[in-house]
């Protein structure tokens, strides 16, 4: 079975951003790491391939140069390849153009190594514009059936078969392969990496996509001047005014105070 | 599409059980804003089997037009036949714009819509406005709510958008539309997924978005005994109970009580915070709340940013105190 995991590198989403002196989110100084909801599709995806016995998991990202940290984290955790499509021609897309970028770079990796993905998995969304756009944009440009907010899935010789998290439950999808699966928070982390396995990653190479393994289609959606949907600004959101507090001699006290203001403000 | 050749406003609504859901309700305001601002109509999607009541439904909340989508081919939902069946009806009406409420599902349906008609679609949107040619400008919350950004879709048609819950008041008056039933097929070879199962895990469902009185509790509660309190109080006043991740996490109470930024989105006229520090992830779903009362020992927690009342203090000496005195004022009244 080959998997495909495309991974995108984000600012540390633990740390608040708050807007640069550019007039753009202050992010350079925040560390990078691999998108949380990315890093549960790998550890899923790792499960599965040591479940099966067999298979390998290739990483592909869309970012710019120090995107390698990443991939290279990956590597340590269950990816088997990795590649990095980076390219002055790439910056600014939106996210029909990242999905063109990834389509294109997929087919060029089958291409290269004689082999046909199974399984394109990504996470359900990324912390930092949280679009949940990605994984359905390419399921359309590969042709392919799409199962979103994946928390377990399963693969027989009819196909796959996906546990789908809803809001009071799950739904069972099933669909044909090959299929692209986007992946939720499951009941387990991902493994840390172990020292061996991150010493073997550093020595693994990274292979690079650039503008050339574009097609025409990818070329024309593609890229800051192709974006459809166009960013005009970024700001703080307005901070609500905080009210009062109410600390007073008792923990009993206090709260006898913010009911007596509840009922005057009359929200009881 | 071209963009001179679309003209009006196509809403797809949501149903839950035969009933639109609240944010499908929601989204007939800014598609009224967007219809005045061209001069042009507001068209309602509805798709299932036995949503006539729905859809007469929608008529009276804001719709021109209701278009009823009733088989029992779109019994049970389906992500392909249902983002082909309103393929079907864009191509037909051609409108400027498509809003769609954000739900887990309209999520999933409005980047099939932008792939179909090679157009974009703005996610999560907290607002909208318009810029000096009549685009819509999309605002939406970026970096877990602590930036917002703007972005307008220019040219490409039909720009589509998902509207957050609670942005928008349903509409209070609204012209009388109509309803108008069509058979439309979705094409035999888009289906490539199929819902072969369907579970409900919760017992009970949870309205967090429609409640007016939500109370929640955090990892702040110690225990899942003493959470407990949290569900007294919720029931006290006739409210919902909400949680934090971490609540969640703990096993406390299950994931549909969620509410923040990867749970739900809330707008209730009292929101009680216990136990809550405030992490963004949860702020960003509380900050259209009425009125937000936080307890908290910690007195730095982020909460007290946006709380009208903030109580510093052990809310498991707070709560009991809390509940009896509100029980007291309940009985006298």
């Amino acid at each position: 079975m080959n998997i495909l995991l495309c991974a995108k590198q984000v600012p540390d989403d633990a740390v608040e951003v708050s807007m640069g002196a550019d007039g753009k989110p202050a992010i350079d100084k925040i560390d990078k790491v691999v998108n949380a909801f990315d890093t549960y599709a790998l550890e899923m995806a790792a499960r599965f391939k040591e479940a099966a016995g067999e298979g390998e998991i290739t990483v592909l990202c869309v970012g710019p140069d120090d995107a390698k940290n990443g991939l290279k984290n990956c590597l340590a955790v269950g990816g088997d390849y990795a590649y990095l499509a980076s390219d002055e021609a790439f910056e600014g897309s939106d996210m029909q153009g990242i999905a063109s970028i990834l389509k294109d770079a997929i087919r060029k990796i089958e291409a290269d190594k004689g082999i046909a993905f199974d399984i394109v998995c990504t996470g359900k969304e990324a912390t930092d514009m949280a679009l949940g756009q990605g994984g359905i944009l390419l399921a359309d440009k590969l042709g392919t059936g799409v199962i979103t907010n994946v928390i377990a899935f399963d693969t027989d010789e009819n196909g796959v078969s996906a546990k789908q998290e809803t809001e009071e439950g799950y739904r069972t999808v099933a669909a044909d392969l090959p299929v692209v699966l986007t992946i939720s928070k499951p009941d387990y982390d991902p493994r840390f990496p172990k020292i061996k396995a991150k010493l073997a990653a550093r020595k693994k190479p990274i292979e690079a996509v650039a503008a050339d393994a574009l097609s025409d289609e990818g070329k024309a959606a593609a890229g800051e001047g192709n974006a459809k949907l166009k960013i005009l600004r970024s700001y703080e959101p307005p901070k609500k005014e905080s009210g009062v507090k109410i600390q007073e001699e008792s923990d009993e006290d206090s709260a006898l105070a913010a009911v007596k203001m509840m009922t005057e403000a009359k929200v009881l | 599409m071209n963009k001179q050749d679309t003209k009006g406003v196509l809403v797809y609504i949501e149903t839950a059980g035969g009933a639109p859901v609240k944010v499908s309700e929601e989204i007939l305001e800014p598609a009224r804003q967007i219809a005045a601002k061209s001069g042009s109509d507001v068209t309602a999607v509805v798709i299932g089997e036995n949503i006539g009541d729905a859809a007469a439904q929608i008529a009276e909340k804001g719709a021109d037009t209701v278009i009823a989508i009733d088989s029992p081919d779109y019994k049970d939902y389906n992500l392909d036949a249902y983002a082909d069946v309103l393929r079907q009806v864009i191509d037909d009406v051609k409108p400027e714009a498509v809003l769609i409420g954000a739900t887990q599902d309209g999520k999933d349906i409005a980047p099939k819509l932008a792939a179909a008609f090679d157009s974009a679609s703005a996610s999560d949107v907290v607002g909208i406005d318009f810029d000096d040619d009549g685009n819509i400008i999309w605002t939406m919350p970026a970096y877990s709510g602590n930036i917002l950004y703007d972005a307008v879709i220019e040219e490409a048609r039909p720009q589509i958008g998902t509207i957050r819950s609670g942005t928008f008041k349903k509409l209070e008056e609204a012209p009388k539309g109509s309803v108008e039933s069509r058979d439309i097929k979705a094409a035999d070879d888009v289906i490539k997924a199929v819902i072969r199962d369907s579970v409900k895990e919760m017992a009970e469902s949870v309205n967090l978005e429609e409640a007016e009185i939500i109370v929640s509790g955090g990892r702040g509660m110690g225990t899942k005994e003493n959470f407990q309190q949290v569900v007294d109080l919720a029931q006290l006043l006739g409210g919902v109970v909400g949680a934090t991740r971490p609540a969640i996490e703990d096993g406390w109470i299950p994931r549909n009580h969620q509410v923040g930024q990867s749970g739900k989105i809330v707008a209730p006229k009292l929101y009680i915070a216990c136990g809550i520090s405030g992490a963004t992830q949860h702020l960003t779903g509380i900050v259209n709340s009425d009125y937000i009362v936080a307890i908290n020992k910690d007195e730095d927690a982020p909460i007290f940013e946006v709380a009208n009342i903030g109580i510093v203090g052990d809310v498991n000496k707070v709560l009991p105190v809390m509940f009896e005195e509100i029980k007291k004022i309940k009985e006298e009244a």
